[in-house]
């Protein structure tokens, strides 16, 4: 399906770039190379550990987009990631309509508008942080096919952005304890974000159907023992199938050119499923010198895992040990402190070093990792 | 040395900063200077901003100015706009000479230029003093 949809967009692409040769067609793009290790050998965070690593949060990715007159357009994104060993994919394919000047449609492979940076979050000059805070952006299914509809405005002096979003999503998530096939079908959401001079608000709702099936079929195969021993309660009350799942984001930031602040609370809910409700925020503020911008950011996740599950569970029942572990696989409680700076040190580039420290309290550790990076547009 | 050359350099350009002159083709009615940072910070579509290439020494002025920003952070600004469809910047022009003239000569744009070089091809719609 995904690599379907990756043709398609390319025949599209190359669709309209050849037939319009006229086309005023340009191309930007943007990089990050990172550099990490963990501060001890038993320490694991964000895909790094104690040797030092230069792939996993690196990414080169390029954009074109074409004018095609008459108010069209043609954008795609070509992306990279060091992870997935530079593999090119289509990050983004998308036709762009201007109704209005200050109302656009857009068509096909889109960034799906979770959370305050989403649309962004790759393009690491856009922001200070070496990465945006993982406790909020955790979701790792970031696009989806579909439409946008996007409404620019002004209410007075604010200024007002209002987005509407639907389509849906096939792919897969780790956001399970093992990798997992997710879909989400019928994706409905807004996003209305409001600019007053040095503030910024932004509000998300999202809904959707969840599905997934996991990989290695051990929670599958669990679900048919508890439906053929008579425990068919609890079995629909773990699968996750067709889960009506919402999704809310509140985001505040200032700005004043030398003093920046952000924040951004989460909460999304998969009912009649295994998932717990997903909390989130985190608080960050930085202050601009010169060239250079430190900053201090304090994150949080807390999902409380759905114990009623088992705990409905008799006593010497069979089950209750293996559905006990699988629901507290979900329980996640994390604490993460940053310390960082950006330097922009040309400009196209801006240098980042950056020291986070997370405290897991389920698992009860602390992992400390220290990345240099730079982050290019062009 | 080199860094007195610099100091100095900076001070008397900081002397020397020139009032801008907001510019727009002669049919263009009068907008207001938060309506043209609008329009250059690509939040308003009621006018074609023009902009002069980066490093420019006047268009650093008038982005710090004007829209309260350095280089850097408008780069950054747009750089969360360009990847996501939600806008692009100003059309760029090499010179405030090239400037006027497309000014002059496009309805419904608009530029800034120093307030010493405006001529009476174009109309002068707002005024940052220094």
């Amino acid at each position: 399906m995904v690599s379907k949809i990756k043709q398609l967009s390319l025949g599209v692409l190359l669709a309209c770039t050849a037939s319009a040769a006229h086309a005023d067609i340009r191309f930007n793009g943007f990089a990050s190379i990172q550099g990490g290790s963990t501060l001890s050998s038993s320490d694991r965070l964000y895909g790094y550990d104690n040797e030092i690593n230069f792939k996993n949060e690196s990414l080169f990715a390029l954009q074109t987009q074409a004018d095609l007159g008459d108010r069209l357009s043609v954008t795609a994104q070509l992306m990279g990631r060091g992870s997935n060993d530079f593999n090119a994919e289509f990050e983004w394919a998308y036709l762009t309509y201007e109704l209005t000047n200050q109302t656009r449609i857009n068509a096909g492979r889109l960034r799906t508008p979770f959370y305050r940076y989403s649309d962004f979050m790759d393009v690491g000059y856009a922001y200070d942080w070496a990465r945006v805070p993982s406790s909020v952006y955790n979701l790792d299914f970031n696009n989806l096919e579909g439409v946008s509809l996007v409404r620019f405005g002004q209410l007075g002096t604010v200024d007002s952005s209002l987005q509407f979003i639907v389509g849906s999503y096939n792919g897969t998530t780790n956001i399970t304890p093992a990798p997992a096939d997710l879909s989400i079908e019928r994706v409905a959401g807004l996003t209305w974000e409001l600019t007053q001079g040095n503030l910024s608000a932004r509000l998300a709702y999202l809904t959707g159907k969840l599905t997934m099936v996991d990989q290695d079929g051990q929670l599958t195969g669990l679900l048919d023992m508890l439906s053929e021993s008579g425990f068919a309660d609890t079995a629909s009350q773990i699968s996750i199938d067709d889960a009506r799942s919402t999704f809310m984001g509140l985001a505040l930031g200032y700005d004043d050119g030398s003093m920046v602040f952000s924040g951004e609370v989460v909460r999304a809910r998969v009912s009649n499923s295994v998932i717990p409700t997903q909390n989130g925020f985190y608080l960050s503020a930085g202050y601009r010198v010169n060239s250079f911008t430190p900053f201090v950011s304090f994150e949080r996740r807390d999902n409380d895992s759905k114990a009623e599950i088992y705990q409905a569970l008799a006593e010497g029942n069979p089950f209750k040990g293996a559905v006990a572990g699988l629901v507290e696989d979900f329980s996640i409680k994390r604490d993460t402190w940053n310390l960082g700076s950006r330097y922009d040190f040309h400009p196209s580039a801006a240098l980042k070093v950056q020291f986070s420290s997370q405290k897991d309290k389920v698992a009860d550790r602390r992992d400390q990792l220290l990345t240099v990076g730079i982050d290019l547009v062009f | 040395m080199k860094k007195l050359l610099i100091a100095s350099l900076t001070f008397f350009s900081s002397l020397c900063a020139a009032d801008i002159a907001v510019i727009a083709h002669p049919a263009t009615v009068d907008v207001s200077l938060d309506e043209v940072s609008r329009i250059y910070m690509g939040r308003a579509g009621s006018l074609m901003p023009v902009n002069l290439p980066e490093g420019h020494a006047l268009r650093d002025q008038f982005e710090q100015e004007a829209l309260g920003r350095s280089p850097a952070q408008m780069k950054a600004y747009w750089s969360r706009l360009v990847f996501t469809g939600k806008g692009r910047p100003p059309v760029e022009v090499d010179s405030v000479q090239a400037k006027i003239e497309f000014v002059a000569s496009t309805p419904n744009s608009l530029g800034y230029v120093p307030a010493s070089e405006v001529t009476d091809q174009v109309r002068v719609i707002a005024t940052i003093a220094n």
